[in-house]
């Protein structure tokens, strides 16, 4: 965890004087004169987090070394995030492009075939089930649209 | 009182019974699917509140309020997915007592807690709500910015292993609130001139991402080892595991009376709502433990603290409303619609005109919370199971339900890329260990620290002397200040340990809890 | 199994999705409509008061055109977004806009990325008003504008309570007349400001009408529409004491430019039962909010109207859209 203390605390004090003198300044207007200005808040959070984000990264690299420089998130870690954000990429794709429907479908099977569910049966019948269930709620019993 | 007695004598009737029990139990599995909670029951709700027959209708409002309060423990033990911000506490020590094979003692007492918080919260509900609403006109924004303030202090203790990550992420959960436009100057902030953020980042697909998605997402990262452990862990080996013994009970009694009450307090007050009553009971109990290091690790007063505090906000949170007219929470603002249907109009006259009425409403949130105790104790036998269902199966549904309900509250697409965005975040603080719980306070309580700031320099006149009038923000102050430096003075010993603690390698298994 | 006919099923799997989608299109013929459930766009979030009214509106709707009426909310700006929305929709009056009409009225002239104009929606019709007035505890020691502005000057640093941009306006502009040092105290929704009021913490406030709910704790000083309200007659509108500062606001039928005018007489003949409905009067009157029917060409002019006179309030008292 050291290295990644480490990095991690320069990287969000990084972040934090990005926010501080680029970001605020252009996103919020300053006030007139007699308010509290609203970039005060955001301002003193930058601050806040650039003077803590440096001294983690410092109080870690203080620690004795221990040994572990691999990153805290494993390789399946990696994998199951880029996995599930292709999952979500083609849902969004197919809810703009197609029809939500199809984004719901495309969501839960998705998930499961990247998840490693292989029974055909389990890919057709879960998606169907729960959208089902979903469409039978709101357009029947509650009379609402969804979409 | 005989107007309480003769409402039981309405109340108790199959019909009614029935539909508070059809509230609850809708209420129940909402809150216990994540993703889904008391934002899906009240899109549920307002269409039946005009077809449904008023006394009904408002039992069933009442009904989905209390289940799914309890309701978002279920999944905040068994998945480490809270069902709404206000179970993240919940999940703390629940999911680590589930993942040792005591699923079922930490739902027993996620319920039993909640149907005492509730329970208890009721009753100061219905023998305190006008003495109680009119104290509670006193403190204005000058005191509840000093409370808050105090509040805050609480962060120390919810932090995880280091204070500085947890100040960091709380400094981000703060940041990110102050999205939207500015209530004072009315200056849109970090908007990027898209108006879908003018009104703020909002809390529900926030949570839904950094709570549940993130959540699912590790776990499906280390399925094999989840599962693998599931299976051999045999739920329920010894009956010790499986129910909450004496012992434990009265460690626990005294924590739930504390959580009850600070969930009330926090109901009582003007714009808290019942994330910040479960995380300032956590904390209260954490601090008042002896052993506040071992909490996290699965300790069952984490859960009763934070759960009893859940659910006492919600019967605390109809005070201002029934005895000032003015709604607390949003479930609230809905009910306002049902009593008008009903022929009440909330406000201090209803108990003068409408005595009756209003006792059949207090029979009914009486009976509300025995009936959450049924159906909680049958409904968990059945969510126990879910443990055992292979990851592969589960997270798919989950993803599922999430997007339902963080595109439920606006309609838009909007909500998902946000939800999308803070899952991002969620999964690196996880894997960095910064405590998503210290983001979601300074989140939930920065904005309302801020405003009731600019306020009270209105209301100061700007002058720091105008204080003396305000005896109650002086002594929260004060209490604050002394509180800071205890934190100080003990702490620089507590950093060492902990972080000689985080240098170390952990076992595989608690970092898999996280 | 093989990997060929998995693929099979997942393609059939997306043409049923294609299929139910691409439902065949509903006859645009406006003397058809109409042909299928109507969905109702409420610019606040779930439960507010506007859209309380809403949904009573849509269920008269519902109950006068023979086909569902479904309330979606879709909060944002003050309802900016929501006419956002509108505008994308098809003019067929299947999709339309409730809401208050200082969204195409006020909002352009407070918000520097908006630029509606009248011209830029179609209207059925308006329903209710807002009781848009000043008001105050009951025991204070004014009972008008005039006493206000006297005690104010003996009370230099008093407190106002802030809800929107427009709610400042008018305190800048009577302060700046009248030489009043004045605290604007910001704050956030009607539940904010009604414990500010009854928790004596500021001297006045703006309210949308939601004080007449507390006839025994607060009194209303002052009317900011043109006309007197029905919930205090005897109280003086605000151009009665010599402010040309009277703006009215509606909720109306906001429906997408180019929808045929026989869509738009059925919907505003369908709102004109809500008048006569039972339910939709209960609901309205214990929210303390009254029924002004407009038909549509009443609420076009209407419309028009307080267009040019609130442009003409807010760029004269100075205020730069943000």
């Amino acid at each position: 965890m050291r290295q990644a203390d480490i990095w991690s605390g320069a990287g969000l004090a990084l972040v934090a004087l990005l926010v501080l003198f680029v970001v605020i300044p252009t996103q919020i207007e300053s006030a007139p004169d007699g308010y509290v200005s609203p970039r005060l808040v955001p301002q003193m959070m930058m601050v806040l987090v650039a003077c803590l984000g440096a001294l983690q990264a410092y109080n870690a690299w203080r620690r004795t070394p221990d040994g572990d420089g691999s990153l805290p998130v494993t390789r399946e870690e990696l994998l199951a995030l880029a996995k599930i954000s292709g999952v979500f990429a083609l849902a969004l794709a197919l809810y703009l492009w197609l029809s939500p429907l199809a984004a719901g479908i495309a969501l839960i099977a998705g998930a499961l075939i990247v998840l490693g569910e292989r029974r055909i049966w389990m890919i057709v019948a879960m998606p169907a089930g729960l959208l089902l269930a979903v469409w039978y709620l709101f357009y029947h019993v509650l009379g609402t649209a969804l979409v | 009182m005989e107007y309480l007695i003769s409402g039981f004598g309405h109340v108790l009737n199959p019909v009614t019974l029935f539909w508070i029990a059809v509230g609850v139990t809708l209420g129940y599995v909402l809150g216990a699917l994540p993703g889904l909670g008391k934002a899906t029951g009240v899109a549920v709700a307002i269409p039946l509140t005009f077809y449904l027959d008023p006394v009904s209708a408002i039992a069933m409002l009442i009904g989905i309020a209390k289940g799914s309060a309890a309701g978002s423990a279920v999944s905040a033990i068994l998945l480490n997915t809270p069902g709404e911000p206000s179970s993240a506490p919940t999940a703390l020590d629940g999911y680590p007592l589930a993942r040792q094979g005591k699923a079922q003692k930490a739902l027993k007492m996620g319920l039993f807690a909640s149907v005492i918080g509730d329970f208890v919260s009721t009753l100061i509900l219905i023998g305190l709500a006008a003495p109680l609403a009119s104290y509670a006109l006193l403190i204005g924004p000058v005191e509840l910015c000093a409370i808050l303030l105090f509040s805050l202090t609480f962060i120390g203790g919810l932090s995880g292993n280091s204070l500085t990550k947890g100040l960091i992420a709380g400094a981000f959960g703060v940041l990110f609130a102050t999205v939207g436009i500015e209530t004072e100057t009315f200056i849109p902030r970090l908007t990027f001139g898209l108006l879908e953020l003018d009104e703020g980042i909002s809390l529900v697909p926030m949570a839904i991402g950094m709570l549940a998605v993130a959540e699912m997402i590790v776990q499906a990262g280390n399925m094999r080892a989840l599962d693998q452990q599931s299976t051999e862990m045999r739920d329920g080996k010894s009956r010790e595991d499986r129910v909450v013994t004496g012992a434990e009970w009265r460690r626990c009694l005294p924590v739930i009376a504390r959580g009850s009450l600070i969930g009330s307090a926090v109901g009582i007050l003007p714009g808290l709502g019942a994330s910040v009553g479960s995380f300032l009971s956590y904390g209260a109990t954490q601090r008042a433990s002896r052993t506040p290091e071992k909490y996290g690790t699965g300790m069952i007063e984490g859960v009763a603290a934070a759960e009893s505090a859940d659910n006492a906000v919600v019967p605390a949170s109809l005070i201002p409303l029934f005895a000032l007219g003015i709604p607390g929470s949003v479930i609230a603002a809905i009910l306002i619609s049902a009593l008008v249907l009903h022929g009440l109009t909330p406000g201090p006259l209803m108990f003068q005109q409408q005595p009756q009425k209003v006792g059949d409403l207090y029979a009914a949130l009486l009976c509300a919370s025995v009936i959450l105790l049924a159906i909680g104790y049958a409904g968990q036998r059945l969510f126990a199971l879910v443990i055992r269902v292979p990851l592969r199966l589960i997270i798919p549904g989950v993803l599922f339900l999430c997007c339902i309900g963080a595109y439920m509250e606006t309609s838009s697409v909007f909500s998902i890329y946000l939800m999308l965005v803070f899952t991002l975040i969620g999964y690196f603080m996880r894997k960095f260990e910064y405590s998503f719980v210290t983001f979601l306070i300074g989140f939930v309580i920065g904005p309302n620290l801020e405003l009731t700031f600019r306020q009270s320099i209105q209301l100061l006149d700007g002058k720091a002397a105008n204080l003396v009038h305000h005896p109650i923000s002086i002594v929260f102050i004060l209490l604050t200040v002394v509180t800071v430096g205890l934190i100080a003075r003990g702490n620089s010993r507590a950093t060492q340990r902990a972080e000689a603690r985080a240098g170390m390698e952990k076992p595989k298994e608690e970092q898999l809890h996280i | 199994m093989t990997l060929a006919t998995r693929r099979g099923l997942i393609a059939a799997a997306m043409a049923l999705a294609l299929g139910v989608s691409g439902f065949a299109p509903r006859a645009a013929h406006a003397e058809d409509y109409p042909a299928g459930p109507l969905t109702m766009y409420v610019g606040y979030k779930a439960g507010g008061q506007t859209d309380l009214v809403g949904r009573a509106v849509a269920k008269v709707l519902s109950d006068q055109l023979g086909v569902p009426v479904n309330v979606v909310n879709k909060p944002g700006g003050g309802g900016v977004l929501a006419a956002h929305e509108l505008q994308k929709a098809a003019p067929d009056g299947n999709t339309f806009l409730f809401h208050a009409n200082s969204v195409i009225n006020t909002e352009p002239f407070m918000m520097k990325r908006i630029d509606f104009k009248p011209d830029d929606f179609e209207y059925a019709g308006m329903i209710t008003a807002y009781q848009t007035s000043l008001a105050t505890q009951k025991d204070a020691p004014y009972d008008d504008l005039a006493g206000f502005v006297a005690w104010a000057k003996e009370n230099p640093g008093f407190s106002f309570g802030s809800l929107s941009p427009t709610s400042r306006m008018y305190m800048e502009i009577i302060a700046e007349k009248e030489g009043l040092d004045v605290n604007i105290v910001p704050l956030k929704g009607g539940g904010d400001m009604l414990n500010a009021l009854l928790g004596n913490q500021v001297a006045l406030v703006l309210s949308g009408g939601i004080h007449y709910k507390y006839p025994d704790q607060l009194k209303t000083i002052s009317a900011l529409t043109t006309f007197r309200q029905p919930s205090a007659p005897d109280v003086k509108t605000i151009e009665e004491d010599g402010y040309p500062l009277g703006m009215d606001s509606r909720t109306t039928l906001i429906l997408p430019k180019g929808t045929p005018r026989e869509v738009l007489e059925k919907l505003s003949t369908a709102l004109k039962a809500c008048e006569t409905d039972a339910d939709f009067k209960t609901i309205v009157d214990a929210a303390d909010i009254p029924i002004f029917y407009f038909d549509l060409d009443q609420a076009k002019a209407e419309m028009e109207k307080s267009y040019a006179k609130n442009k003409e309030i807010i760029e004269g008292a100075g205020i730069e859209p943000k």
